[in-house]
């Protein structure tokens, strides 16, 4: 039986090879045939589920509620120690200090990624900004995001906290935090598809196992998951669906 | 659960002191100091409680803002953090909003064990498991001054016709 497993494209391009590691330590130690995807983009992923060609994913929390309560997907394994958390950033040499010094008409770069916007947007509250207040400009990825603000072309960009992190050392230099959000309640979670959910203790045996042998810490760390993966219980996902519904208004 | 009684804040000499009655009857001496803690960036403070409001999680923004322990907050009555100049319309607004099985949004001042305050904006929903209510989940973000100066003046003014009607 072959399962179709997809990861949601907002992982670091340096975590590519990570995925394929896990997809075929998963494979080899869960007896499954697992078929990696690893959609471009959010429209991309769309396209996959609509097509129902999707058992397994590795989804972001904003798609997981969507994904858990109307599409029929169930939690089983969440990151250790690996929060959502994102990053608001202006350039290193911008005026702006803090959140509070943004104003109506800024102007802020955006991937299609809708968890960081959403979280960004909670926390622009604080500076009295909503969604029509701000001019948003499109970018395709975070480090597209990061030359704009550098460049002075945006007053400051949306980053998911672990690619910000990631960034090369002379990017980062050449950027301000203005705000980290620090909810550490929010993370991926695995999910799978209700037919499949008979294969799930086979999976779920594997991935916990992953980081039990010498040579998996090479896998997580190159994953980025270093603490792996533990199980993640039906209502520890809906209190997590509940959390993120209350951030949608 | 009856709440006791605050305790004097020790670090003012001046709080203002206020018996406070709840929806449930229930009465508590609490003490106010005129000073705000601010909201921590980048947090949110989550909680929930059971359906007759008792507290039954508290993330760590909770409890660090509260200022109380996890023990003294797991069990008690939400309105735990009740602030004399809150309204009570505010909450049985919230209370109604909830029980009908809707979303409520809302700006609250809390009172910390201290007797300090701070600011939250409130969304508290139904947790649905099964096609039933079986807990409530309140999450808070950090408001803007303009919305805080703004419904400081709203409750003063609810808080006002409160008293000219009792």
């Amino acid at each position: 039986m072959k399962l179709n497993f997809m990861v949601a494209p907002d992982f670091s391009p340096d975590r590519f090879a990570g995925w394929h590691m896990v997809n075929t330590l998963l494979q080899s130690r869960s007896g499954l045939h697992l078929h990696l995807l690893t959609p471009a983009s959010a429209q991309e992923q769309s396209e996959l589920l609509r097509r129902d060609a999707v058992d397994l994913i590795y989804a972001n929390p904003f798609d997981a509620a969507h994904l858990i309560r109307d599409l029929g997907f169930r939690a089983f394994a969440r990151p250790m120690g690996k929060p959502d958390e994102m990053v608001i950033a202006t350039a290193a040499a911008s005026p702006l200090k803090r959140l509070e010094d943004l104003r109506p008409g800024s102007r802020i770069a955006v991937t299609d990624n809708r968890d960081v916007k959403l979280i960004g947007l909670r926390l622009l509250e604080a500076a009295d900004l909503t969604d029509k207040d701000l001019q948003w400009v499109l970018v395709e990825t975070f480090q597209a995001g990061a030359r704009l603000a550098i460049k002075g072309e945006v007053d400051a960009a949306f980053f998911l906290a672990e690619i910000y992190h990631t960034l090369s050392r002379i990017t980062r230099s050449q950027l301000k935090v203005l705000i980290e959000s620090a909810i550490f309640d929010i993370t991926h979670v695995l999910l799978a598809h209700q037919r499949v959910l008979s294969e799930v203790p086979a999976i779920m045996a594997a991935l916990a196992g992953i980081g039990q042998q010498a040579a998996d810490h090479e896998v997580l760390d190159a994953l980025g998951i270093p603490k792996g993966f533990a199980v993640m219980q039906e209502e520890e996902a809906e209190f997590m669906v509940d959390l993120m519904d209350t951030l949608l208004d | 659960m009856h709440l006791p009684d605050m305790q004097h804040p020790p670090l003012a000499g001046n709080a203002c002191e206020c018996r406070l009655t709840y929806h449930d009857g229930t009465r508590r001496l609490v003490y106010c100091v005129d000073q705000e803690e601010p909201f921590p960036d980048g947090r949110l403070i989550v909680s929930r409680t059971n359906l007759g409001g008792f507290i039954t999680h508290a993330n760590e923004a909770f409890i660090a803002m509260s200022g109380y322990t996890v023990e003294e907050l797991i069990g008690a009555p939400h309105h735990i953090l009740r602030h004399p100049e809150m309204p009570k319309a505010a909450f049985a607004d919230l209370w109604t909003t909830i029980a009908s099985g809707k979303k409520w949004h809302g700006y609250v001042k809390n009172l910390r064990k201290d007797g300090l305050f701070y600011w939250v904006y409130a969304t508290v929903i139904p947790n649905v498991r099964a096609g039933v209510v079986v807990s409530y989940t309140s999450v808070r973000r950090k408001p803007s001054r303009r919305k805080i100066n703004e419904m400081s003046d709203l409750y003063t003014k609810m808080l006002s016709q409160e008293r000219a009607a009792q």
